[in-house]
């Protein structure tokens, strides 16, 4: 251990993830600004669903777009590594920030950027094909640490190993569920569209889909194997993004894969791209030993440590909650399942008072339809909205309100059904890390992890 | 490992020679090939329901003029009994609220109730008055010819003095053409698309993303049947929505009274065909989104029962509560309002299986943001 914590290697392969995860993240932000989904999302709703305990990180109603410009500035200044370190940590809290704003965008894809973004504030990124190294003499090194790299490769095997195994369940191997649904939607997709209306090819999707998980962590870390595995990984991500509406995941994921490629490759491209760019032999390829200041290497490592346990049990976190995952939800979140479920909801509520008022309330007073399709399946986000309901109407003359919901819930083409049960008053219900006992049973056990 | 890339060689084959494979389409691809059931709702549907409704409508104009050429007891009562066979007839395509209809937002300008009387008044004494905002919906369409040819007085009489003896009775007349006028335009303009341009988008753009034409049709009479065949005609006037208290006076055509039920079936009746993608007038089923849900193979995973099946169903339980209504859904609130409320909770039923099952099973998208599945 402490010889691969002392080897070295060459700085390039993170220098060039550096220059193009920056440069994806300042297109991902200027796509959103320009989609005009900062004010769709961010603005103009009324209602925001904030995560458990984080009450406090909020849209900023107007300013949201000044966090916008920090987030996409630092993208800009991570991508071309100037003032490095300050442009991390100013990316790290500013997209994390808007990711933690409203549940209703949750994306796995935001997650995985959130924690890259939190790497990269310690790591050594900017010591070569940077303008701090450029500019700073003591900044430029040719070589560091050889687990300062391994470390983003590794997130990115536990990234794909842990969607497949999500994937181990019954529902996705034996019933070919979700995409037997989704692919039919599909199939006036030019030339394969008609692939999509057989079960056949659902099932082979799904297989396919997670045996190719599980392995291509290892087949891209494995030299002999990594043209084909990184050949493969792009393949696969433009099919997801020609069938899903995933945004910049699959373009994203696409050169995050790069890390695997050999010092040489990205010492090639740097080499090009610095021509281009007219960078001097200094800032192209540096000689010399990245250090870190000698107290901050153990703390480092001890960061690093302590964010991979996390990581390693966080997404098993389920296990600690009775009743089937996919049903409550109870630990979905940060474990990458994605695109496990086809699920849909619809929830009417009621608020009453003592004094026998009662209101039926109109969803789309109150929420996007983004925001009301996303409440509608998920527990945790109808309490929440249970007590905005209590609150509001409790300002509007109703004394001590109570708020029940209809609510119907279908998963995998299983015939809807409540999700919650219609006599709880959810007004008196706290929310919590506990299990929610006023979830209805799934009585569909869904096998597998 | 080899396995992992003759598994990704035959995924990448597969994807190459899917073009092949449409030759010899088995009867189940026919079924989920939308565009097919896009051609089918919109040719034997929607087009001849709104021819339909356009003959029943143009006769209704001829009376109107009849009638404020010459208002006497005779032209009137033609005129309502032409008002109130448009009137039904409208149901029959009301439900149509999207492409065309909803870019004309006909029926915000055909069916908003209750009618403003205030509102009516106001634009009868200014004749320059604005019927484009908002604000005007319930001082126009059918709504407003309702007060205009039954509200207007207790009696015939005194309704037909309104016509010709009242100081205004001139006015009077000039709205009851600047309304059914409108009206004319407006509908012109929607069959106008439909058998024009609109036709060929409609069918050819098969997604079913937000923006396509399946996902907006469906959307839209999803809606249409939650909120205006459920709400409008039973669970507001019934206070089934909202406190409890019943509101007859918003029963649908609140002057005639005694066609509201009439209405209401057809336009259910309306919705269910349009469902089981039945011919406006051969009566037939075809392609259509009952065709559509049974090619992909939706099914209660436990019953095995096909969830159109299962849908149909629940449409015959509303049906059954709805026949068994009287004439007069104003005198229904007022007098047994629990079988208004047991309509309404019957269609409630109607909407979760059209808003989850369906939705979820056709994989409709009703938002255009990124996702990722869960």
């Amino acid at each position: 251990m402490r010889a691969y914590l002392q080897k070295y290697t060459s700085a390039a392969p993170l220098a060039v993830f550096r220059a193009i995860f920056g440069l994806m993240l300042l297109i991902s932000t200027v796509r959103f600004v320009a989609l005009g989904w900062v004010r769709e999302l961010y603005i103009s709703p009324q209602f925001f669903f904030s995560f458990y305990g984080l009450g406090f990180v909020k849209p900023l109603g107007e300013w949201t777009y000044l966090l916008f410009a920090l987030c996409g500035v630092s993208a800009l200044l991570l991508a071309i590594g100037w003032y490095y370190r300050l442009a991390s940590v100013a990316l790290f809290l500013s997209f994390t920030y808007i990711e933690l704003m409203d549940k209703s965008t949750y994306l796995n894809h935001y997650y995985f950027v959130s924690l890259i973004c939190f790497m990269l504030i310690f790591l050594p990124a900017h010591t070569m094909f940077s303008v701090d190294a450029r500019h700073n003499e003591a900044a430029r090194a040719g070589e560091i640490p050889a687990w300062c790299i391994d470390c983003i490769r590794v997130l990115v095997c536990m990234l794909y190993f842990y969607a497949g195994i999500a994937k181990l369940n019954s529902d996705w191997l034996f019933e070919a569920l979700p995409l037997k649904i989704w692919l039919p939607a599909k199939n006036d997709t030019p030339l394969i569209g008609g692939l999509f209306n057989h079960r056949e090819t659902a099932y082979i999707f799904s297989w396919i889909g997670c045996i190719y998980d599980l392995s291509i962590g290892f087949l891209l870390w494995n030299r002999r194997t990594r043209p084909f595995a990184y050949l493969s990984v792009v393949v696969f991500h433009l099919l997801t993004s020609l069938l899903f509406p995933i945004g910049m995941f699959p373009y994203i994921m696409i050169v995050t894969a790069l890390i695997f490629f050999p010092a040489a490759f990205h010492q090639k491209l740097i080499s090009y791209a610095g021509g281009l760019l007219r960078l001097p032999t200094i800032a192209k390829k540096p000689a010399g030993r990245y250090r870190f200041p000698a107290l901050m290497q153990p703390a480092v490592q001890a960061v690093f440590v302590v964010f991979f346990v996390f990581q390693i049990f966080f997404p098993f976190r389920y296990l600690l909650y009775p009743d089937e995952l996919f049903w409550t939800e109870e630990g979905y979140r940060f474990s990458w399942r994605v695109m496990l479920m086809e699920k849909a909801g619809y929830t009417q509520f009621t608020v009453t008072d003592a004094n026998g008022k009662q209101q039926t309330v109109n969803n789309n007073d109150f929420l996007t339809r983004l925001q009301e399709k996303m409440m509608s399946t998920q527990p945790d986000m109808i309490l929440q909205y249970a007590h905005m309901l209590r609150d509001y109407y409790a300002a509007r003359g109703f004394v001590r309100p109570h708020v029940y919901v209809d609510s119907y819930v279908a998963l995998n083409g299983r015939t809807g059904k409540p999700l919650i049960a219609p006599d709880v008053d959810l007004a008196q219900q706290c929310d919590s890390f506990q299990h929610k006992s006023w979830i209805t049973p799934s009585n569909n056990e869904i096998k597998g992890l | 490992m080899k396995k992992y890339f003759a598994l990704l060689l035959t995924m990448l084959f597969l994807g190459c020679s899917g073009g092949s494979d449409k030759p010899d389409p088995k009867p189940t691809d026919e079924g989920k090939d939308r565009s097919v059931m896009l051609k089918a709702l919109a040719e034997n549907v929607i087009v001849p329901s709104y021819d339909q409704f356009k003959t029943k409508f143009d006769l209704m104009t001829a009376k109107s003029k009849a009638f404020t050429a010459k208002p006497d007891a005779q032209t009137l009562a033609e005129f309502r009994a032409a008002w109130a066979e448009a009137y039904v007839a409208w149901e029959r395509v009301e439900l149509f609220d999207f492409g065309p209809g909803e870019k004309q937002a006909i029926r915000n300008f055909f069916n908003i109730y209750p009618a403003s009387e205030a509102g009516i008044a106001a634009n009868i004494a200014d004749p320059a008055s604005n019927l484009e905002v908002p604000a005007s919906y319930p001082t126009q369409g059918f709504p407003a010819l309702d007060y205009l040819v039954n509200g207007l007085g207790a009696n015939d009489t005194a309704i037909l003095a309104q016509y010709t003896t009242d100081k205004d009775a001139a006015k009077k007349l000039a709205y009851i053409t600047r309304v059914v006028t409108r009206m004319e335009s407006l509908l012109g303009k929607v069959i106008g698309d439909w058998k024009g341009e609109y036709l060929n988008t409609f069918i050819s753009k098969t997604g079913l993303d937000i923006g396509s034409s399946t996902s907006l049709m469906v959307n839209a009479t999803v809606l249409h049947y939650e909120r205006y065949i459920r709400s409008g005609k039973f669970g507001i006037p019934s206070g089934a929505m909202a406190n409890g208290i019943p509101a007859a006076e918003k029963v649908e055509a609140f002057y005639k009274k005694d066609i509201s039920k009439a209405l209401a079936q057809t336009a259910h009746k309306a919705y269910v065909d349009f469902f089981n993608g039945r011919h406006a007038i051969t009566a037939e089923a075809g392609p259509g989104l009952k065709t559509y849900l049974d090619a992909l193979g939706a099914k209660d995973s436990s019953t095995g029962k096909l969830l159109s099946e299962t849908i149909n169903t629940q449409f015959q339980a509303a049906t059954a509560r709805l026949d068994a209504l009287k004439p007069n859904l104003y005198e229904e609130v007022k007098t047994n309002n629990q079988v208004m409320k047991d309509t309404y909770n019957e269609m409630q039923k109607a909407v979760r299986m059209l808003k989850v099952d369906m939705s979820s099973a056709m994989s409709i998208t009703i938002t255009y943001t990124d996702n990722d599945g869960d």
